[in-house]
């Protein structure tokens, strides 16, 4: 049970990397952040004047102040049970947009 | 009473100052993008960098400045995540160059003269 030699997880698969299931406060805090920083974006270059798709489209998505927490934390998966799986398991999470869920969930 | 005129005349300067500034702001329509890029497009699909690229930014906290017009908007918003935008007035508009002479630090003293042409030793001697 102890010693060097011991059945652990790391010694049985070799590298282990533990990704928590769920964000921490402070990655929570962090994401507001970005999200808000992204409103602040589309918030600028609708002051701008200038009307254009991608301007509507960006328009269309929720403000970080609109958003559940379900939706600012956690994404659409349809492999997950519940359908939901933490959003820090999307790769490139941090730079991406990920506000809306598909029709229905 | 003159005190009371002086009063009188800063207030009244005050309320001139604040009253032209109102106009050179609203003389200046804000016609252009600040665009900085906060965050790097790296391992991102290669249409983020190509877009990054197309805007004339190729590294991270660089700044460029480009008119308002939809084409730029759409660059700026599929890179929405990556930049910080801000709409500035026509006069604010700096080139690399210029943005790096604003950035240099006071030298802390003011060449009067060379040893060459001695200027300096002529403006000593009131010649």
């Amino acid at each position: 049970m102890f010693g060097p030699f011991r059945p652990t997880a790391i010694n049985y698969g070799g590298l282990l990397w533990k990704t928590p299931w769920k964000l921490s406060p402070t990655r929570k805090a962090n994401q507001r952040k970005r999200l808000k920083r992204v409103d602040a974006v589309i918030e600028t270059v609708r002051q701008s004047g200038v009307e254009c798709t991608a301007l509507d489209e960006a328009l269309r998505l929720p403000k970080e102040h609109e958003m559940p927490a379900r939706d600012k934390y956690t994404v659409f998966s349809a492999k997950a049970v519940g359908y939901r799986k933490g959003i820090h398991k999307v790769p490139k999470w941090t730079r991406m947009t990920l506000r809306t869920n598909p029709r229905g969930f | 009473m003159f005190s009371k005129l002086f009063k009188s005349q800063s207030a009244l300067r005050r309320f001139y100052s604040t009253a032209t500034q109102n106009l050179t702001e609203k003389q200046e329509p804000k016609t252009y993008y600040k665009i900085t890029l906060l965050r790097s497009a790296i391992a991102l699909p290669k249409r983020y960098k190509d877009t990054l690229v197309t805007l004339g930014i190729h590294r991270r906290m660089q700044t460029v400045f480009h008119p308002h017009k939809p084409d730029i908007a759409g660059k700026i918003l599929r890179v929405k995540e990556l930049v910080q935008v801000e709409n500035v007035p026509a006069s604010a508009v700096r080139t690399k160059t210029e943005q790096r002479w604003e950035r240099r630090p006071d030298p802390g003293f003011e060449v009067v003269g060379t040893w060459k042409n001695k200027r300096w030793l002529l403006d000593e001697e009131g010649i």
